[in-house]
């Protein structure tokens, strides 16, 4: 049984790897004191906060684990060893993740003096009733799969007229599976939804180079929270330090919500999120929406175990403003009706749907009826528009629908990404729109359609900016580096299983 | 300036491994038997008492162990539990040297099999939360300790080959030495290439036979002040030098990775209270949790240069004879088979230790004894609590050369 306090505790200090630097002498502690071993009494009051979340170590040393303590044993073997940070001024104990190792010697001199990437992943297994414990000591390699990248906060320079999007990231694992022609992206085992949460919400913070401290509220979409009841938001908005920190308390003057449409719990919420900073006292502020999901599958021999084929992993986040936009939400159309064409009951493990209702008329009609009325309002063309992006639960369907609509390859086929991703539900449409987003030029016009069973549809009409060309260095982790990667790793199906179910 | 030094008069324990059937308040019982007897003492005549235990409270349900003692004793003296057998020891030469008691009893007790499936998230409570959390385990922390001490002194290639067969020497040694004890956990010899070759099954640095083994058992000593002992013994060894030290929990936040700071300074202030240079002892029973550690210790406690321990190690080994030759002396180590093969039941480690000088000191060692060109007069003993978080060093001399 895990306790409350202990973990409120550990994770507050552990996610996002609080420290302490001496004023006077300049020595480093991972953890907060309120005074320097060094220096003593005279260091009270002149200890610096520090915290290593987006910065970059070295491992120094390190072996391999391959009997770990109890409720590590479901990560196999792993390399542990110790990180140092700021040329060895502070150092902590790490384990290396994302990595599969198999029953063979490795070289400790090959990863030692590897510069490394602090990550946020699940600490060890609990019971499935405990609170999830959670730790950024867990590290990649810096010269792989997720690059480091550094995190400052850049001035605003332009307040624009219409609120629109400021900056998103993507964030898919390193892991895949192939079948097909459909790869789709695999969680390490310490990963889940909340973890991509707070991966995609990092990503986008440094894309957009807004200050933290300014998001007045931060909403995550997702249909595979692994609490019932406990938002990912509360993690995301600690984790991530959203709105002004009361140190003494621990606690973040912000706004956080967890939404469920299914695959359009994220996308319904642009507009509100768009809408709340454009209301006067809430102009200077930003807000982000995070879509995550470890999309979910019963087995392929069980009830609804057709969507073990396509489902994907992944998070994305969108960070909306008045300042500095890349894309202006130029106008929306919602729609929804009651028609139940996939769901989940509480404490079913995995979802079910309708089979071929799916398709017509769940998915079709609200699609459809969306982007119909949102291109009627806005009196557009297929020709008005350079980029179309649907909600993608297979290759057909999208297709489909914007063939159907009037859309041509070229117009709709930067957005699909289904075949690379797999079905990431409520992180789907909006990765095929930050695909769309790392290419666009500016003045291109895109149209991006959710899809959420139960079901709706919200339909964006979004106009690109010119800040969004010089905005594109700040992010090295772009969909294509996501896709395009020599240190993907190609997993089999019973491996996929066993990672996707988690620790 | 030689102070009068409280003397071990008698002790007792029992054999180290798994005792299935006995709980931990029949073991403590037997060593304690078998410590009075040889003491010529009754209960009454104890003034205090001392016991160690890490895990009785995890594997026994057993949280007020001074109050077991009671029972078993039926005294109501003051008692007190610690952790290591040393850091009874020191207690209780603290209590006698302030003049407060006369006799103590020191005992120490652990019983590890008991939770068998457990007893490895156990000991992690002996390293830091924050590196229980990235993934350690009991053993990362030795390996880690040996990349950093390959890497301070750029070992490589052939030299690092000779390093690791030094290592694997250790725990060959230390069967060895373990089949002349009575009491030791295993009593089998070992080569090197099994060592060596367990190593290589598991793509380790250090394998199977580099850790000392889960166990149980108890260790019993009686410690009376000088003026009593007198009466009780003529064979009398006395604890000439006893300090501690402490190094941060934290092995990765600690300043040097690549031996124990505390172990240092505890054998420094020890030697300074018996009066003696390192170069006095003539035998020691290290802290070898792991080979590792019986290597690094000859260093950290000044017998071998820094970066020098595991050649002289490495040169004793084509024929072995009981000691290692560094800098041209003879140091006998781990006589018993140490930690390695004698058996680790925490609590009572120390207590097996401090056992084997006394006995060695007496000349009572039989098949093991010691040889010594001179009169074997100093020994000494190094527990560590926590991979080196505390160090103990207990400098024992026979008392006749007082």
């Amino acid at each position: 049984m895990s306790s409350e306090p202990i973990e409120r505790r550990v994770s507050y200090i552990g996610d996002r790897l609080n420290g302490s630097r001496c004023g006077i002498c300049g020595k480093e502690y991972f953890r907060p004191r309120d005074y320097c071993g060094t220096c003593g009494r005279k260091s009270f009051g002149k200890m610096e906060d520090i915290d290593l979340f987006y910065e970059k170590g070295e491992l120094e040393v390190c072996t391999m684990v391959k009997e770990p303590t109890n409720k590590f044993t479901k990560l196999g073997a792993y390399v542990y060893g110790i990180v140092s940070f700021h040329n060895g001024k502070v150092r902590v104990p790490g384990r290396l993740t994302d990595r599969l190792l198999a029953d063979t010697p490795i070289d400790p001199s090959s990863f030692e003096g590897r510069e490394v990437v602090p990550r946020f992943r699940r600490r060890y297994a609990v019971e499935q009733s405990d609170i999830i414990p959670t730790i950024s000591l867990a590290f990649t390699l810096a010269d792989e799969y997720y690059p480091h990248q550094e995190h400052y906060t850049v001035k605003p320079r332009k307040e624009y007229e219409t609120p629109g999007i400021v900056g998103y990231g993507v964030y898919t694992s390193r892991f895949r599976i192939k079948e097909g022609t459909i790869e789709r992206s695999v969680p390490f085992i310490d990963e889940d939804s909340i973890t991509a949460a707070v991966e995609a919400g990092k990503l986008a913070l440094i894309h957009s180079g807004v200050d933290p401290l300014l998001v007045a509220k931060v909403y995550v979409g997702s249909e595979s929270n692994p609490y019932a009841v406990k938002p990912i938001a509360s993690k995301v908005a600690q984790v991530l330090k959203l709105g002004e920190e009361d140190k003494a308390e621990g606690v973040q003057t912000v706004d956080a919500v967890d939404t469920e449409f299914a695959c359009k719990a994220a996308t319904c919420m642009f507009k509100d999120a768009a809408a709340l900073v454009y209301y006067p006292t809430v102009r200077n502020h930003y807000t982000m929406v995070i879509g995550t999901d470890n999309s979910q599958a019963a087995p392929r021999d069980e009830l609804g175990g057709e969507l073990d084929f396509f489902v994907g992993y992944g998070g994305s986040a969108f960070i909306f403003g008045m300042n500095d936009v890349i894309a202006e939400i130029e106008g929306w159309c919602s729609c929804t009706s009651d028609t139940p064409d996939f769901w989940r009951r509480d404490q079913e493990p995995h979802p079910r749907h309708g089979g071929r209702f799916t398709g017509e008329p769940a998915y079709f009609k609200h699609v459809s009826k969306a982007a119909a009325k949102l291109m009627d309002k806005l009196r557009l063309q297929p020709s008005d528009v350079n980029y179309f992006v649907s909600h993608q639960p297979n290759l057909a369907f999208p297709v489909k629908v914007a063939t159907e609509l009037g859309f041509k390859e070229d117009q709709f086929m930067p957005g699909l990404q289904v075949a690379k991703f797999g079905n990431t539900y409520s992180g789907s449409s909006p990765i095929g729109l930050a695909a769309i987003l790392d290419i666009a030029k500016p003045n291109d016009r895109i149209v991006m359609v959710s899809y959420g069973s139960g079901a709706g549809s919200d339909a964006y009409s979004l106009i690109v900016t010119n800040q969004i060309v010089e905005k594109r260095d700040r992010q090295k982790f772009t969909i294509h580096r996501q896709v395009e990667n020599r240190n993907l790793e190609y997993i089999d199906y019973d491996t996929y299983r066993r990672l996707k179910q988690g620790m | 300036m030689q102070r009068q030094c409280p003397a071990i008069i008698g002790m007792g324990r029992t054999k180290f491994g798994e005792h299935y059937e006995k709980e931990p308040e029949k073991l403590i019982e037997e060593a304690w038997l078998k410590a009075s007897l040889s003491a010529g003492i009754e209960r009454k005549n104890l003034d205090a008492a001392y016991i160690a235990d890490y895990f009785l409270q995890l594997t026994n349900k057993i949280g007020i162990e001074e109050g077991f003692l009671s029972e078993l004793t039926e005294l109501h003296v003051p008692m007190e539990r610690t952790r290591s057998f040393s850091s009874a020891l020191l207690n209780a030469c603290n209590g006698i040297q302030a003049g407060r008691y006369d006799v103590v009893l020191v005992g120490g007790v652990e019983k590890m099999t008991d939770r068998w499936d457990k007893i490895r998230d156990d000991l992690m409570l002996l390293e830091d939360p924050w590196s229980y959390y990235a993934g350690c385990t009991p053993e990362a922390n030795h390996e880690l300790m040996l990349r950093e001490y390959i890497k301070k002194y750029g070992i490589q290639g052939e030299q690092l080959e000779t390093l690791n067969v030094a290592l694997a020497q250790i725990a060959v040694k230390n069967h060895r030495q373990a089949l002349k004890n009575e009491y030791a956990q295993y009593q089998r010899p070992i080569t090197l290439e099994k060592v060596l070759n367990e190593r290589q099954k598991a793509h380790k640095p250090l394998g199977l036979y580099d850790f000392a083994p889960v166990s149980d058992g108890a260790t019993v000593m009686i410690l009376a002040s000088p003026e009593t002992a007198k009466k009780h013994s003529d064979n009398r060894v006395c604890v000439a030098g006893s300090a501690s030290a402490t190094d941060y929990v934290t092995f990765p936040a600690r300043e040097d990775r690549t031996g124990c700071l505390a172990s240092s300074i505890a054998m420094k202030n020890a030697l300074k209270m018996a009066d003696l240079m390192v170069n006095d002892i003539q035998t020691i029973e290290l802290y070898d949790q792991s080979t590792l550690l019986e290597m690094v210790s000859l260093e950290d406690l000044g017998f071998a240069k820094r970066g020098m321990a595991w050649q002289f190690i490495n040169d004793s080994r084509k024929d072995y004879q009981g000691f290692y030759r560094i800098n041209g002396k003879e140091l006998y180590v781990n006589t018993d088979g140490g930690l390695k093969a004698d058996g680790n039941p925490l609590g009572a480690t120390g207590g097996a230790q401090i056992f084997e000088i006394v006995t060695q000191l007496r000349g009572k060692a039989g098949e093991r004894q010691v040889k010594t060109d001179k009169d074997l007069r100093y020994g000494c003993v190094l527990e560590l609590e926590g991979f080196g978080t505390k160090a103990y060093v207990h400098i024992l001399r026979r008392s006749d050369y007082e």
